[in-house]
């Protein structure tokens, strides 16, 4: 980093902010303040959708995961465009024509009051206490990268986020938003040009994929049905389908994007090009992972991407072994750089032979890198007890710190702030919006006026900024915290999404047996949490069926009952 | 349930050219990654 790289990340994000902040003053009504007037055009909805999605970890990890386990994450995505066709034609016009705030307000006119409150409070729970980590995740490898302290990081972070959204409320979340996916995409494609135009002997864009493809890396598309398998792509249509449509259907965060278009069409065209652009993008970002995997084929890699932690534990008694580890990793390396090169010239003689002594060669060198990475984690893990030791996260940073430009890194580190403030802005405007509407407004303060509502909605969004980054400097104290904030958002989501599509499709339940169903199903979904061993990612789709299911049961036992009443 | 959610969401056939586009380009992009995968 130097004084050009420092320029270039603050006058990037201070100017977004100062922006935002003044181009959204002075909204004195809750429909400006929530909504921004509904008066956003499709293309401002997509982009601000898909900045709300992509998390500063989206850029960090994508990249690392596609270093490390090839292409195949992509899958996941699959069920995306069909969520949002499924959305476009239901949830779009029923929350548009009823004129909701919040996605929770919908359930009040679809069964009742409490079963809006409970969905809205479920929401609170998960999100609330996510955004903490949503502030917490990057501010951790920023901190590191940079020497700066972690508190110090989150409150930077944090801070910025609470100036715009606390002064300009939706309206300057999603104009901040538009900047801020602009910086990201360009930011990206340039590191991912970068990292192209430093391979060695001209290699060309098909040769890169071919490397790739020998090394497999290029396993895009797995047709094998296996329920333990999570990339693959049943996986990717199913369980993508019923994640995809919680996410955009019931969680606020998203929802509350496309309830600022100006009409039902531009909702539902902001949606649907976002269905468009999302997998493409996702390509993009896991094809510059790609990318740096083949430079460091031809390049020294680091033994271990975390430099910062690489360092301290270098600084113990550990030292000397670690520093042994890396001169054995250095020499596997020459032994690999030269196969890789034989392997670039099989490949340009189109040598099938050839080809595939190269690849046995390299795979044999991968299992002994494998070794001495094992061997470093190991060591670091007994230099600095209970520190993570997986790096994957740290591949593409570290690679931007050492191998981009100076200007580019500070404009690669915009990026990633830019991704953590666009995702936090969409998460308080949405904590922020569901408190006041579904819960202030409807419980405590039914009567007064609309700028009373405006000043609660302030109060509230700097209230869960604060408690974000609160929840930030602690969970650095405690890194359960954290997996337990990633396990809170499986435990509920699925029963939030059972309410909901029970709402849209299942009309012969109504609000007793919907209500009921919710609360059992999430006894249910906590004893499965306690006491089996079912993975997390299963919860949504039991949670979702097990309300669903139950409403029917509940709902017939009860119209029984009612028939049975008179006689 | 109010009788507004009853009806039907209108403008669904208006837009139902856009939801094939979608689907379309999903499973066209479906089959370039198959290609992708096999051949590299």
């Amino acid at each position: 980093m130097n004084t050009i790289d420092w320029i270039i990340l603050f006058s990037t994000l201070l100017l977004i902010v100062a922006y935002g902040t003044w181009k959204s003053r002075g909204s004195r009504n809750i429909d400006g303040y929530l909504l921004g007037n509904k008066s956003l055009p499709w293309w401002s909805v997509c982009l601000s959708i898909m900045a709300t999605q992509a998390s500063a970890i989206t850029f960090l990890s994508t990249p690392g995961q596609a270093y490390d386990d090839g292409m195949r994450f992509l899958q996941f995505y699959f069920g995306l465009p069909l969520a949002m066709v499924i959305l476009s034609i239901t949830a779009v016009p029923i929350y548009h024509r009823l004129k909701v705030y919040t996605a929770y307000e919908y359930l009040e006119s679809r069964f009742d009051l409490k079963t809006r409150s409970l969905a809205a409070f479920f929401f609170l729970m998960l999100r609330g206490l996510s955004v903490g980590i949503t502030i917490y995740a990057p501010s951790l490898i920023l901190s590191s990268m940079l020497n700066w302290n972690i508190n110090l990081t989150t409150i930077f972070i944090g801070s910025l986020v609470m100036i715009y959204t606390v002064s300009g409320g939706t309206k300057a979340v999603s104009m901040t938003q538009k900047y801020q996916l602009t910086i990201i995409m360009a930011g990206m494609i340039i590191a991912g040009m970068t990292a192209f135009y430093k391979l060695p002997h001209d290699i060309t864009f098909p040769e890169a994929f071919q490397i790739a493809g020998e090394m497999g890396k290029m396993n895009l598309i797995n047709l094998s049905f296996d329920l333990s398998d999570r990339y693959n792509i049943w996986s990717g249509l199913i369980g993508g389908l019923f994640l995809f449509m919680s996410y955009f259907g019931a969680d606020q965060s998203q929802v509350g994007r496309y309830l600022g278009g100006s009409s039902i069409t531009q909702s539902r065209l902001g949606l649907i090009f976002n269905g468009l652009l999302k997998v493409p993008m996702q390509f993009v970002i896991l094809y510059i992972g790609i990318l740096v995997f083949v430079f460091y084929q031809f390049n020294q890699p680091p033994v271990f991407h975390n430099q910062s932690l690489m360092t301290r534990a270098a600084e113990t008694e550990y030292g000397a072994d670690l520093a042994t580890y890396e001169k054995e990793y250095d020499l596997v390396f020459k032994r690999k750089q030269a196969e890789a090169e034989n392997l670039v010239a099989a490949i340009r003689e189109d040598n099938p032979g050839e080809i595939e002594a190269a690849k046995q060669s390299m795979e044999v060198i991968k299992g002994q890198e494998k070794v001495i990475r094992e061997k470093v984690k190991t060591a670091i893990s007994s230099a600095i007890p209970g520190a993570n030791t997986r790096d994957t996260d740290y591949v593409f940073i570290t690679f931007v710190m050492t191998y981009l430009p100076h200007g580019l890194i500070g404009l690669l580190l915009a990026v990633v702030f830019s991704a953590a403030m666009a995702s936090t802005a969409s998460e308080l405007n949405a904590l922020a919006s569901t408190a006041t509407v579904d819960i202030y407004k409807r419980s405590i303060r039914p009567v007064a006026d609309a700028y009373h509502y405006v000043k609660a909605s302030k109060w509230f969004t700097a209230g869960w900024a604060l408690f974000g980054m609160a929840f930030a400097s602690i969970a650095n104290q405690a890194e359960n915290l954290i997996q337990f904030v990633n396990i809170i958002g499986s435990l509920f989501y699925g029963t939030i999404l059972g309410i909901f599509l029970a709402a849209f499709y299942v009309k012969y339940i109504k609000s007793n047996a919907i209500f009921f169903a919710a609360i059992i199903s999430e006894v249910i979904i906590l004893y499965c949490y306690f006491f089996t061993k079912i993975a997390f990612l299963l919860y949504n789709i039991i949670g979702c069926l097990v309300v669903v299911a139950l409403g029917i049961i509940i709902q017939t036992i009860q119209n029984q009952g009612t028939k049975k009443a008179p006689q | 349930m109010s009788e507004e959610n009853d009806e039907k969401p209108p403008g669904f056939k208006r837009w139902s050219g856009w939801y094939w586009l979608l689907m379309i380009m999903l499973a066209v992009q479906i089959v370039i990654y198959l290609f992708i995968t096999s051949s590299f």
